[in-house]
């Protein structure tokens, strides 16, 4: 395997993991405040149970998210020189303020964990909104980071030099509102489904049904608004990427050949050598529609790009549908969900615990396929027609070997945190 | 604002070396006790360092950010030429981290707390090994810096720099260095009938820290090393070497006194010397390869992106530092109250 491939795989593998460490820890501290404040409203001891367990597992998960996070902020540089050494002065400056707003998140989460019985209670529960707040501000951040890599900005490329660099128009560049809350809505949609659909396996079960139940709503509500939100954020973005990224757009489609009224196509195989896509539905005029706004608007085919400036059609197309296509069931769940509030006899249905049982590792296949298609779709380019991908990789050789030991690295530290969790939820179940 | 960012720097890494360096200096302590020490050291480790250690990891990452920011042609040599240290001390964070985390939130406590615990004490020791090995190797006249990579072995470019002898003392010293500073936290920190535990592992800490050092600095300048040549010749580093030395003295009264803050206080103080030393024996050319010195000053970013680092870094500094300290503090607090609550804890 080639160095640029190994590399891209070991960044690929150490994101995807992060990813996931990261969304939920900074997504779960807000199902622990508001059990918390159910707690202090209620005084129900459930709730108080609930808090407690749950901030174990935000403190598994700040910690594996922390980690891999701090691996991270190496890795850009020992896999990418060159990338960073242009790149890091000009997309500095939300890094930098990432790693104040996590740090604050974990100032924060020491005053949280180790506040029972010591701090005032109300200001022990606010540490805990930090903690949330803070969290999500640090991935906001980050991505106005990958925002700058699809819609540099901030800086003038003249021979080959990043000139008058402007930190501060880098930061709020054309990629950077959309991606974040599309991102944001991602994270709070994988995460409340996938922790309900913990607690739903419990209540299906039939252990400690009440805690579960009361877990389990706090958590699909979070998630289910989320969800119900996504197809706007969606909207936005892919009118952003229509305008700034049009090749990615295509990929996305498999939409070779440029034309007016372009069709949608949903699902389908794709033949990158003869350039079809068989076993598809087509909407007609729909792609014009949702990427312009007008039924009749051109759509460019990536036949109209160079061939060394498009990305790998199939992985992206068929990630987009992965995304959307669950995006889709996860929004129909969540209207379920509400609907299921007025139905209070459906909550004794084991059939309807166990779809959300179904529902839980989706959100996260959702997740990570958005982010295939984002990051291979701006392929060959690190940074968006200015640096290919294949000129910013480290000169050293043998990153296949680095990659190996981080997928052993990373593969058992995924199953210790799965089987910690299982444990917490173990010594929940037989708690008082 | 260069200098805005520079103290920044300079603060981020003397407060990783401290505060890091007393987190993994823990695992050390804890990894070189006899069983029932090592019993006694997990505890007081978890209530020292619980509430804080996570914090006290955040500046290698400042650090870090600082530099691809601020200083981007010095920080692209580390990520290339000492790749492999470097991913061994991520490694070693992640595993540390993590044997931290699950040693002390595990649910259930049964045998799995071997694995934790022999995870933890590992590498606590390695980590800080590697790290001073980087540090070793940027200072060390082995790097070596071509355009055309390939005329030279793997060995020669990517191994030699950080794999050689005086690099690995240098990362012994460091992780000596944080066996100390541990110790020394450590012996405020527990039960009054713990303490002669922790004075005799601050004892024996100082020697080794002593005798490594000695053995450093015989070895460079035997092997006609540049950084130890200059260290040498420059008045500054040999005062700030000697004050640490000397800090020994005040250090084992206050110690004796059982002054705990002012101990502290000392041992800080001590390692800020020492790496003010370092820094100021060769710079502004922290970097020294085999042709050349770098200049860490050489090649900075531009004047725009450090006016808005340094001010982000105001911004940012003043929000966490207050709570930091406030963090600090209160569970200092809060010790006391378990102390006077549960006279037994």
């Amino acid at each position: 395997m080639e160095n640029l491939d190994a590399a891209r795989l070991q960044m690929a593998f150490t994101l995807i993991f992060h990813i996931v460490f990261a969304c939920i820890g900074m997504v779960m501290p807000f199902f622990m405040v508001v059990s918390h404040y159910k707690w202090l409203k209620t005084k129900d001891q459930l709730y108080l149970t609930l808090t407690k367990s749950w901030q174990k597992g935000v403190a598994i998960f700040f910690v594996t998210g922390a980690v891999s996070g701090t691996a991270l902020s190496f890795e850009l540089g020992l896999l990418w020189p060159e990338f960073m050494k242009h790149a890091g002065p000009i997309i500095g400056m939300p890094f930098s303020l990432e790693g104040a707003a996590f740090f604050v998140e974990a100032i924060a989460l020491g005053f949280y964990l180790y506040g029972w019985d010591k701090l005032p209670e109300k200001f022990h529960w606010f540490t805990g909104v930090i903690i949330g707040i803070s969290g999500v501000a640090s991935g906001v951040l980050v991505v106005a980071a990958n925002g700058w890599m699809n819609a540099p900005s901030g800086f003038d490329y003249i021979d080959g030099q990043f000139l008058n660099i402007d930190p501060v128009q880098a930061m709020l560049n054309a990629a950077w509102a959309t991606q974040a809350l599309h991102m944001t809505l991602a994270a709070f949609t994988a995460t409340g489904f996938a922790v309900a659909g913990i607690h739903a396996y419990q209540v299906y079960k039939g252990r400690k049904v009440a805690l579960h139940t009361k877990a389990f709503k706090i958590a699909i509500t979070f998630g289910a608004i989320a969800a119900i939100l996504q197809p706007i954020s969606g909207d936005l973005s892919a009118k952003d990427i229509a305008k700034r990224q049009p090749v990615k757009l295509a990929a996305m489609e498999a939409h070779y050949n440029t034309e007016k009224g372009a069709p949608l196509y949903i699902g389908g195989i794709v033949n990158a050598e003869t350039q079809e896509v068989k076993y598809k539905v087509a909407i007609p005029k729909a792609l014009s529609f949702l990427a312009f706004g007008d039924f009749d608007a051109e759509v460019k085919g990536l036949n109209d790009f160079p061939e060394d400036e498009r990305p790998n059609v199939p992985m992206v197309h068929y990630a987009f549908q992965v995304m959307v296509g669950i995006g889709g069931l996860l929004l129909l769940a969540g209207i379920l969900y509400f609907i299921s509030i007025k139905k209070k006899k459906w909550l004794h249905m084991n059939v309807y615990w166990l779809l959300f049982v179904f529902l839980a590792p989706l959100g996260f296949i959702a997740l990570e396929a958005g982010w295939i298609v984002t990051e291979v779709g701006r392929q060959p380019w690190i940074i968006h027609k200015i640096m290919r991908t294949k000129d910013a990789v480290t000169p050293m050789p043998g990153i296949i070997v680095s990659f190996y030991i981080y997928i052993v690295v990373y593969f058992t530290l995924s199953v210790a945190v799965t089987w910690l969790m299982t444990r917490q939820i173990k010594v929940l179940n037989s708690s008082k | 604002m260069l200098y805005v960012v520079l103290f920044f720097l300079i603060f981020s890494l003397y407060l990783y070396v401290v505060l890091g360096g007393a987190d993994y200096g823990a695992g050390i302590v804890e990894l070189f006790s006899s069983e029932e020490n090592q019993k006694i050291t997990k505890k007081t480790i978890y209530r020292v360092m619980g509430p804080v250690w996570e914090a006290n990891h955040i500046w290698i990452i400042i650090l870090i950010v600082i530099l691809w920011i601020a200083f981007p042609s010095y920080y692209n040599i580390l990520v290339v030429y000492l790749h492999i240290p470097l991913t061994i001390v991520l490694l070693g964070v992640t595993l540390r981290g993590v044997a931290f985390v699950f040693r002390h939130y595990d649910a259930i406590i049964d045998n799995s707390q071997r694995l934790y615990d022999t995870l933890f004490k590992i590498s606590s020791l390695i980590t800080p090994i590697f790290l001073g090995m980087v540090f070793g190797g940027l200072i060390s006249g082995e790097i070596v810096m071509v355009e055309d990579i390939e005329t030279l072995t793997f060995y020669e470019v990517f191994i030699n720099p950080w794999f050689n002898i005086f690099s690995i003392l240098v990362g012994l010293f460091f992780a000596s260095l944080c066996a100390f500073l541990s110790s020394v936290l450590l012996i405020g920190e527990s039960e009054s009938v713990h303490e002669n535990i922790y004075i005799r592992k601050a004892a024996i800490a100082t020697i080794v820290v002593f005798i490594v050092g000695l053995i450093t600095f015989i070895y460079g300048y035997g092997a006609a090393h540049v950084f130890v040549k200059d260290f040498i010749k420059n008045p500054y580093s040999l005062i700030s070497m000697l004050f640490s030395g000397l800090l020994l003295i005040p250090l084992w009264i206050a110690i004796k006194k059982g002054r705990r803050v002012l101990s502290r206080f000392f041992a800080g103080l001590q390692v800020f010397l020492i790496l003010l030393a370092a820094i100021v024996a060769h710079f502004p050319g922290i970097i020294i390869t085999k042709s050349e010195n770098i200049s860490l000053l050489e090649n900075i970013a531009p004047e725009s992106v450090i006016k808005v680092l340094g001010i982000s870094l105001i911004i940012g500094g003043s929000v966490i530092l207050p709570g930091l300290f406030h963090l600090l503090k209160s569970f200092k607090m809060i010790k006391i109250l378990d102390r006077k609550d549960n006279p037994s804890a």
